[in-house]
C-alpha cells in the first residue's frame, strides 16, 4: 500500500463504479461457497479446480478461434478501428465457450469411470492437465488478449461486466434454490449412494444435477472472477464452515455467507491495498479458513480442560 | 434338502412372524440366476427363494461373489442370465458397512434415520411431521431413542449399527440387506447386534439377507445359508445344518460347531 493508496471513503464515493464487481464477487463467493460443501463432502476438491481450468481453456479458445479464422478483421477489432472489422459473432462469446468446456469436463465426472477401470480422481487429473496445458498453449497463440487471459486465470475486476453480474446472480438464485428444494435426497445420495439407489432414488440424476450445478457455477464465475478465486471459493469457505459447526444445514448456509464475505471483502481489500483482485479474494478466503482453524483449536482446548 | 446349484430351497421350521403368516408369497425368486460383470458369469446358476421372516446368511471367502450376488438381488447390477422375480410389494433396505459411511459428513442420527423416509416420488421439500414421528419410533425400536441429536460419526460401533438398522425400520422395508453388520465390532457388541437382527426379523416379519464373515454365528442364527465360492465354482443353498455338514463348507472353513441359537 502506498501513501497515495485509495481510502475506503474513495471507494464509497465511487460505489457506482465498483458495484457490479463487488456484487459479482460476493454472489460468486456465496454460490461457490454453498456448492463447495458438496465438493468437499464428496471428496472431489480438485473437481472445481479442473472444471475452472476447463472453463479458462474455453475462454482462451473463444479469443483464439476468431483470430485464427479471420486474422485481419480480428486485429482491426482490437486496434479500435470500427470501420475496418466485422463484429465478433455471439458464437464466440467467452461465457458460452467457458460453459461449453466446463460442461464437457463435468460430463466426464457424471460418467462412472469405474466402467473404464479408472477412478474419478484420475479423471480430474486428466481434465486439469489437458485444460491447463491447452490454456497456456492457446494463450501463447493470441496476443491482443494476453491481459484478458491472465485475468481469466488469476482474476481481475477489470473484466467484470454487467452481464457477469446477471449471470452469476441468476445462477445463485436458481442453483441454490434447487439445492434447497431437493436437499434431503441430494444429501442421501452423497452420503450413502448405494442405500439411496436401493431405496429407489434417482441417484444418477441427482448426482448429475450436483455436477452440472458445479459446472455451470464454475463456468459463470470463472469468466467473471478468474480460475484461482473460483477454486478458492469452492473449497475454503466449505472447509471453514465444517470447522465451525457440525449441523449440516448450517454448514451449507455458513459456507455461502463466508464465500460471499471473501468475494466481496476481497475486492474491498484489494482496492485499499492495491493488490490483484483474484489473489486478494483468495487470500481473504484463506484468512477466514485460518480463523476457523484457530477457533476450532480453542474450542478443543477448552473442551479438554 | 441340500441344494447344489439346482432346485428351490424349502424352509421347514423357519420362524415366520405373525403378520407375515397370512402372506406366504415369496419376496423374490431367483431361477438359474447367473451373476457377474460385463456379460460374464462368475458363478454357476443360483436357485433361491427369499421368504418373509426368513434369515439368509451369505457366506464365502473374500472375492467369492457375495457382494455381486447382493447387488444383483437389489437391482444394482443386471443378471448375466436367468430370471429374478420380485414381489409386487418388494421393499428392500440396504444396511451398509459402517466403514463405508464417510465420517467427514456431519450427519446427526435423526437426519440419518429420516433418509429412510425419502420416497422416490416425494423428493421435494422438508420431512413431514409423520416422517419425524416414524423415524423416532424406529430409533425407539432399536433402543437408540436417546441418540437422535448425536452425530452419527461420534457413536460407538454398536450404537451406530443400531442406528443403521433404525433407518431400514423407518423405511418400512420388508427385506433387510445387511452387509457384514458385525464387521469391526468387539465380541459383546457383535452378539448384541446379532440379537437385534433376530429380534427385528421376528417382530417385523421381514426377510433378512446378511453377508457375514462370522460363519459359525451365521450358521447358528440363520434359517438358510447360501455358500458362494468363485474359486471352486461352488453355489450351495440349504438349511444351516445341511450347509454346515457339506464337504464344500468343510473344505473352506474346517469343522464348524453344530449349535442352534435359542
Amino acid at each position: 500500500m502506498t501513501d497515495s493508496a485509495p481510502s475506503f471513503a474513495d471507494f464509497v464515493a465511487n460505489w457506482s463504479l465498483f458495484r457490479d464487481a463487488v456484487l459479482t464477487g460476493a454472489f460468486a463467493g456465496g454460490l461457490l461457497g454453498f456448492l463447495g460443501v458438496q465438493v468437499v463432502l464428496r471428496r472431489m476438491v480438485f473437481a472445481s479446480s479442473a472444471i475452472a481450468q476447463a472453463a479458462a481453456l474455453g475462454v482462451a479458445l473463444s479469443f483464439w478461434i476468431p483470430s485464427f479464422l479471420d486474422p485481419v478483421g480480428h486485429a482491426a477489432h482490437h486496434s479500435g478501428n470500427p470501420g475496418a472489422h466485422s463484429a465478433i459473432p455471439i458464437v464466440f462469446d467467452p461465457v458460452l465457450w467457458a460453459l461449453g468446456t466446463s460442461l464437457l469436463a463435468t460430463l466426464l465426472f457424471i460418467v462412472n469411470p469405474i466402467r473404464w477401470r479408472l477412478t474419478r480422481e484420475s479423471l480430474l487429473g486428466v481434465v486439469f492437465l489437458v485444460s491447463a496445458a491447452g490454456a497456456v498453449i492457446i494463450g501463447d497463440r493470441i496476443t491482443q488478449e494476453t491481459h484478458d487471459l491472465a485475468a481469466i486465470l488469476f482474476g481481475s475486476a477489470v473484466v467484470v461486466r454487467r452481464s457477469d453480474l446477471i449471470l452469476v446472480s441468476s445462477a445463485l438464485v436458481s442453483l441454490v434454490g434447487l439445492h434447497v428444494l431437493y436437499w434431503r435426497p441430494l444429501i442421501f445420495v452423497a452420503f450413502d449412494p448405494i442405500g439411496a439407489r436401493v431405496q429407489g432414488l434417482p441417484a444418477g440424476k441427482l448426482n448429475a444435477f450436483v455436477f452440472l450445478a458445479i459446472g455451470v457455477a464454475v463456468a459463470f464465475c470463472t469468466r467473471a472472477l478468474g480460475a484461482l478465486p473460483v477454486f478458492a471459493f469452492s473449497v475454503l469457505p466449505a472447509l471453514a464452515a465444517l470447522l465451525l459447526t457440525t449441523h449440516l444445514g448450517v454448514v451449507f448456509a455458513l459456507a455461502g455467507i463466508l464465500g460471499a464475505l471473501a468475494g466481496g471483502g476481497g475486492y474491498l481489500v484489494s482496492f485499499r491495498a492495491e493488490t490483484p483482485v483474484g489473489a486478494t479474494q483468495t487470500a481473504v478466503a484463506t484468512v477466514i479458513f485460518c480463523v476457523a482453524i484457530g477457533w476450532r483449536a480453542v474450542m478443543r482446548f477448552r473442551t479438554r480442560r | 434338502m441340500l441344494l447344489s446349484n439346482v432346485g428351490f430351497s424349502s424352509h421347514p421350521g423357519a420362524p415366520v412372524a405373525a403378520d407375515q403368516q397370512s402372506d406366504p408369497s415369496p419376496l423374490a425368486i431367483a431361477q438359474d440366476l447367473e451373476i457377474g460383470y460385463e456379460g460374464r458369469a462368475i458363478l454357476p446358476p443360483i436357485q433361491l427363494r427369499l421368504d418373509r421372516g426368513v434369515l439368509w446368511a451369505i457366506v464365502g471367502p473374500n472375492g467369492a461373489g457375495k457382494s455381486t450376488f447382493v447387488r444383483t438381488i437389489l437391482g444394482l447390477d443386471r443378471p448375466v442370465r436367468g430370471t429374478l422375480t420380485r414381489a409386487p410389494d418388494w421393499r428392500p433396505a440396504y444396511v451398509p458397512q459402517q466403514a463405508t459411511l464417510d465420517a467427514i459428513f456431519p450427519v446427526n442420527v435423526l437426519d440419518f434415520v429420516l433418509m429412510g423416509r425419502i420416497e422416490p416420488n416425494r423428493l421435494l421439500g422438508p420431512s413431514s411431521r409423520e416422517d419425524r414421528d416414524r423415524a423416532r419410533a424406529a430409533l425407539a425400536d432399536v433402543r437408540a431413542g436417546d441418540l437422535e441429536d448425536r452425530l452419527l460419526r461420534d457413536l460407538s460401533g454398536g450404537q451406530r449399527q443400531r442406528v443403521l438398522f433404525a433407518r431400514a425400520v423407518a423405511a418400512n422395508a420388508n427385506l433387510f440387506v445387511l452387509d457384514e453388520p458385525t464387521a469391526a465390532l468387539d465380541i459383546a457388541t457383535e452378539r448384541e447386534v446379532l440379537d437385534l437382527i433376530s429380534a427385528l426379523r421376528h417382530q417385523r416379519g421381514a426377510g433378512v439377507l446378511m453377508i457375514t464373515h462370522l460363519v459359525d454365528d451365521g450358521l447358528t442364527r440363520a434359517d438358510r445359508v447360501l455358500l458362494l465360492d468363485r474359486e471352486h465354482q461352488t453355489v450351495l443353498a440349504g438349511t444351516a445344518d445341511e450347509v454346515r455338514d457339506a464337504p464344500e463348507m468343510r473344505r473352506l472353513y474346517g469343522p464348524l460347531h453344530a449349535r442352534k441359537a435359542t
